[in-house]
């Protein structure tokens, strides 16, 4: 990483404060639709995790405010007149025995007895028939797939995650390419994903809403863009909303639609995409049978608008630089027709 | 691919450990190269066994189908060539098909004619028992359709009935001629090249309709048996092997044995959405019929891709073996034979309809060499199975439980994406591919040209684009326990366990067959064609051909009483693909693989076809 | 839609360190991207002057030549649109050997680049249309790679697979 510093960052440091602003500004955009934080937690897990945050935390600073007190009273009396008097060895002895040995082995065996509990909570066995949801992580895009409760994969989306809320929820992790690793703050901390290896995880949500989930291994250029949606609706919500995602793509309505159809079936796009219920059926790329019912492109880079599928499409490497879609060349008008019909597929 | 150069280093002491225990356990490996085996001439009939008593006994010296008879049994009752005189056997003459690719065709003879189909083009010639050439046929069968034939372009035969010969062109034309002019009398296009579907199986011909089936298992095709009019060419009906019962023609009466097999559109739920429209299960091998129960039998291929992870779920109705009625295609019983393949174990082989005794009963039975390395014997009328016994070393699986029919797979076998599994044995072609075994009432005995293959197996992204591969696998093959890369194996069909065996440099992809005269005969892929004594396994008498033998001996006799055998050389198929194609096996994955295991094969043959006829 | 940022994710925030990581993993590969979006013309596509003949043949520059990202992203797509299905690492099957000396219709990247974009009588698919100029010159760079014909490639971007070495093979001679 050494030789590119050099390349890109000017070699002056930046002033404090425009550097202060930029970490600012980098962090308020990475909240794009909803909160990303660990200590907003949504579900059971996630509050498990802060809970134990904010326990060391107190912990920590309680510590900390006697280490610092301590600290004054010995500066405060260094500067008195009082000859100091030599402690004997036997008080010595205790001293550094009970206040460098015990009283911090009592505090680690808190925190090592309340972070196994934790830990024994994230990772417990999840109810035999829990819904399972498996998700996939791909240079840079997260392919889910839907389970019933028998194991068969019911439906397949991209990018965006839907759970019924107040149920626990399996996930199966896996990875393509290199490793990635699954993280939505609110709801859980992060597992890997690694080639060749299948994880398991579990979220819970308590309450309806929409949850930020994030990549947090990195994995090459895109790495920052890899984000992901994890929308928690009321379980009847859910159940109706699996069932359209399991259906094949709705044939098209209008003729621009299915002149939209023929551009897709008869460029690069079906070398990569599928919409099922058409011919293309490939699975590199992520699956745009319902596309039309997303909210984001690309993992989390743009709104899903007319205008934005529009650009993409005909430039992908401006919004996502090193994203493995190519730029394809459409005219004017099978563009709009492609669009159309795209954004048709709810 | 770095990391795939690195997985193949680590050794896999283990399984070889565990190999070692399992091939101790199996005779085969008792025998050294081509030596006679020791067993008594007096033990024969070896067994009970019969063939179905609707077989003609009476032998008419003809040779219709690749099969020899609706039974599949391959077994010809002529005993001018026997034992004592097969020494004796020369060659008549010879015919050259001016083809490289492999010849798999089984020559069929008919009223002193003989016909024979070329891989692409597609070329049938009918010749005089003189050698001489009464007419040729050329369909014009589309260039094209050699960029979608995963294993070579080859055809494996043609069928006379009815006075006209039925066969299939590469680019999925059915056709019928007129076997005395060689005019066409209709085409039939079946299949559909963008979609990656090819022809290459012999048609069954039944009750005035032809049978047909595709290939193209490799290519994210879907499966189906059609079966044509032979007077008119019209499809009467399609049987796919995926999809929701109403396309697989599952009705009221589908009965099948086992409760896994049962329930509505088994052949959709068992997939994830849609994907059993690009799922395999081609119907690319043989076919049996038992005109008394009225069932055709045959099995559907593997599905697709190769790599496990894309398809989730039991796969069905992949490595099926079907029963269905020949008049309107309804299935009567249907076995998995394996849910959810793994390894590319097509179920396509042939199923031989004998009658063997079965706990002191004699049932009616379907005897299927599998390329799990299982010999399954199956009640033909209800679809049970009775035994499935190993032929080959087996380390990826532990047996058929024959309570519930469920193969018992070894958990940690199974490849995947971004995973490697070492040692898997058999490897993707099976303990046999399609090479048809062949029966002899008079031993009992059922004789299998098969291979002895492992083979190391690594799981990739799959993506399916019409008319590409869809496999996402990485294979490397490479010979068995033993170091042999081929046995013949004289088997046991009602004890389930082999007689004697001989083992073959090479894998034996050539078929076989018996006959009255005690003699088998078969042909490998370094040029020889081999004769044997039926109830030693003695090597009575040999010949050295132009090319390596992956073609179906026949045997048939003229007018005048003179007995024949026939056999195209001209080495191909998937095994010989690094000859017939020019591959390079510094890639050990050329050739799906195979051409790991077939590296010297170059050293021993080169390509080119001929039909050789020998005779007394 | 945009809410505002949250007080606690402030808590979180990224250290300096990772915000220049962030910045700096997007440069890498720009000047080989601003490449890609605007590559050079591509030579005409014309095989021979006439007939198959490719003796004569004179190499012409192509957009990726040399190119090791280039390279590695047609390793990629070889694998993504099924070339391998057919040519397997490079020693064939369904298709010719890509590995070996004999280019049954030319190893000049024109050529190449023809084969995959027209086709070939003999079943290779035309992929016109389908793939976008930019990614068949990628195939193209790894296709040449492959059969060892780029000679000034840097050391270990060659993509020839040397199986040979492979421990299968040696498991051959083991008699259980």
């Amino acid at each position: 990483m050494s030789p590119p510093q050099e390349k890109c960052l000017p070699r002056k440091s930046l002033p404090p404060g425009i550097a202060a602003a930029g970490i600012w500004l980098i962090c308020a955009c990475s909240s794009t639709y909803a909160s990303q934080s660990a200590l907003q937690p949504g579900g059971p897990l996630a509050k498990a995790i802060a809970d134990l945050f904010w326990g060391m935390v107190a912990i920590g600073g309680i510590i900390l405010f006697i280490v610092l007190a301590m600290l004054a009273v010995a500066l405060l009396r260094a500067r008195s007149k009082a000859e100091p008097k030599p402690l004997t060895f036997t008080q010595s002895r205790n001293l550094v025995f009970v206040s460098g040995v015990v009283i911090p082995a009592l505090i680690l065996t808190v925190f090592v007895i309340s972070s196994a509990a934790v830990n024994r909570e994230i990772v417990a066995p999840m109810p035999e028939h829990a819904l399972t949801i498996q998700v996939t992580g791909h240079q840079w895009w997260w392919e889910v797939d839907y389970l019933d409760t028998e194991g068969n994969h019911v439906a397949k989306t991209a990018n965006e995650i839907r759970i019924p809320v107040g149920k626990p929820v399996r996930i199966a992790l896996e990875a393509s390419d290199v490793i990635h690793s699954f993280w939505i703050p609110q709801l859980n901390g992060k597992t890997d994903m690694v080639p060749g290896k299948r994880n398991l995880t579990w979220v819970k949500a308590d309450r309806p809403g929409s949850y930020l989930g994030q990549c947090t291994e990195f994995c090459g250029k895109q790495h920052a863009k890899m984000a992901f949606t994890v929308d928690a609706v009321p379980e009847e919500e859910f159940d109706a909303w699996l069932q359209r995602q399991a259906q094949p793509a709705r044939e098209p309505a209008t003729e621009n639609e299915s002149k939209g159809r023929q551009v897709f079936l008869r460029s690069s796009c079906a070398m990569c995409h599928a919409i099922r219920g058409t011919s293309a059926l490939a699975s590199v790329a992520p699956d745009l049978t319902h596309i039309g019912s997303r909210k984001t492109l690309a993992a989390g880079t743009l709104e899903n608008m007319p205008g934005t599928l529009s650009s993409w499409i005909l430039s992908p490497q401006s919004f996502k630089p090193g994203s493995h879609m190519p730029a394809t060349v459409l005219a004017g008008e099978d563009l709009g027709n492609l669009v159309e019909y795209l954004l048709s597929l709810e | 691919m770095d990391s795939y150069r690195d997985f193949f280093l680590y050794p896999g002491w283990l399984l070889v450990g565990f190999l070692t225990v399992s091939c101790s356990q199996d005779s085969t490996q008792s025998n050294p190269a081509s030596s006679p085996p020791e067993v008594a001439q007096a033990n024969y009939p070896h067994n009970n066994s019969t063939s179905p008593a609707w077989l003609e006994a009476n032998e008419d010296g003809q040779w219709a189908m690749p099969a020899k008879n609706y039974a599949s049994t391959r077994y010809s009752g002529l005993e001018q060539i026997n034992r004592d005189n097969v020494k004796n056997l020369k060659l008549a003459w010879t015919f050259s098909t001016g083809l490289t690719p492999g010849h798999e065709a089984a020559p069929v003879f008919v009223n002193d004619t003989l016909y024979v189909v070329t891989p692409y083009p597609n070329t049938v010639y009918a010749l005089s028992l003189d050698g001489s050439k009464k007419w040729e046929y050329k369909p014009g069968t589309h260039q094209e359709s050699q960029g979608m034939a995963c294993c070579d372009v080859v055809n494996r035969g043609l069928v006379h009935a009815d006075g006209k010969l039925f066969f299939n062109t590469l680019d999925n034309h059915a056709i019928a001629l007129e076997a005395a002019t060689g005019k066409e009398l209709w085409k039939t296009k079946v299949g559909d090249l963008k979609r990656g579907e090819t022809m290459t199986m012999a048609p069954l011909v039944v009750k005035g309709k032809m049978l047909v089936g595709n290939s193209g298992g490799e290519m994210g095709v879907r499966g189906w048996l059609k079966a044509l009019d032979t007077e008119t060419g019209e499809l009467l009906w399609t049987a796919y092997s995926t999809g929701p019962d109403k396309e697989v023609l599952i009705g009221e009466d589908f009965r099948p044995f086992y409760p896994q097999d049962q329930g509505k559109d088994l052949g959709a739920n068992s997939w994830p959405p849609e994907m059993w429209k690009i799922g395999g299960g081609t119907v690319w091998g043989w076919l049996s019929y038992d005109p008394e129960l009225d069932l055709v039998y045959y099995g559907t291929g593997n599905p697709g891709p190769w790599n496990p992870d894309f398809r989730p779920g039991d796969n069905k109705w992949t490595l099926t073996v079907f029963a269905r009625r020949p008049d309107d295609g309804s299935a009567i019983w249907a076995y998995q034979v394996e849910p959810h393949d793994l390894y590319d174990y097509d179920g396509v082989n042939e199923s031989l309809l004998l009658d063997l005794p079965v706990n002191g009963e004699q049932r009616k039975v379907l005897v299927r060499p599998e390329r799990n390395g299982h010999v399954y014997v199956m009640d033909r009328a209800s679809g049970e199975v009775l035994s499935a016994n190993t032929y080959v070393p087996v380390n990826v699986t532990e047996g058929v439980d024959l309570k519930t029919g469920q193969m018992r797979k070894v958990k940690d076998k199974q490849p995947g994406t971004n995973r490697t599994v070492h040692n898997i044995c058999p490897a993707a072609p099976g303990g046999k591919d399609w090479q048809p075994s062949a029966y002899s009432p008079r031993t009992g005995l059922i004789y299998m040209p098969h291979n002895n293959l492992c083979m190391d197996m690594h799981g990739m992204q799959a993506n399916y684009i019409a008319g590409t591969p869809y496999v996402g696998s990485d294979v490397k093959m490479f010979a068995g326990p033993g170091g042999h890369r081929g046995v013949y194996t004289a088997w046991d069909p009602v004890a389930g366990r082999k007689v004697w065996s001989i083992k073959e440099d090479f894998p034996v992809w050539s078929g076989t067959v018996a006959t009255a005269g005690d003699i088998v005969f078969y042909g490998t892929m370094d040029r020889w064609f081999k004769a044997l004594d039926a109830k030693t396994g003695k090597l009575l008498w040999k010949y050295r051909v132009g090319s390596g033998i992956v073609g179906q001996p026949v045997t048939f006799q003229d007018k005048d009483g003179k007995q024949y055998v026939a056999i195209f050389s001209g080495v191909g198929g998937w095994s010989g693909a690094i000859v017939s194609g020019g591959l390079d096996a510094r890639d050990g994955t050329a050739a799906l693989g195979f051409a790991n295991a077939m590296k010297d094969l170059p050293q021993h043959t080169d390509k080119g076809g001929q039909l050789y006829v020998f005779s007394l | 839609m945009f809410s505002p940022f949250s007080k606690s994710a402030a808590a979180l925030s990224l250290p300096v360190a990772a915000l220049s990581l962030l910045l700096l993993s997007g440069c890498e590969d720009q000047a080989a991207l601003r490449n890609a979006e605007n590559p050079p013309s591509p030579p005409v596509n014309r095989v021979a002057e006439f007939g198959p003949g490719t003796e004569d043949a004179v190499l012409k520059p192509h957009p990726y030549m040399d190119n090791r990202h280039a390279i590695n992203e047609g390793k990629r797509l070889y694998g993504w649109f099924n070339c391998a299905g057919c040519h397997a690492n490079g020693g064939g099957g369904m298709g010719p050997p890509l590995i070996d000396k004999h280019w049954i219709y030319g190893s000049e990247p024109a050529q190449i680049f023809a084969s995959i974009m027209e086709g070939r009588p003999n079943g290779m698919p035309a992929f016109h249309g389908k793939i976008p100029e930019q990614e068949a010159w990628k195939i193209v760079a790894y296709v040449r790679s492959l059969g060892g014909l780029d000679k000034d490639l840097p050391a270990g971007a060659s993509s020839r697979p040397l199986q040979d070495e492979a421990e299968s093979d040696l498991r051959e001679g083991e008699t259980p």
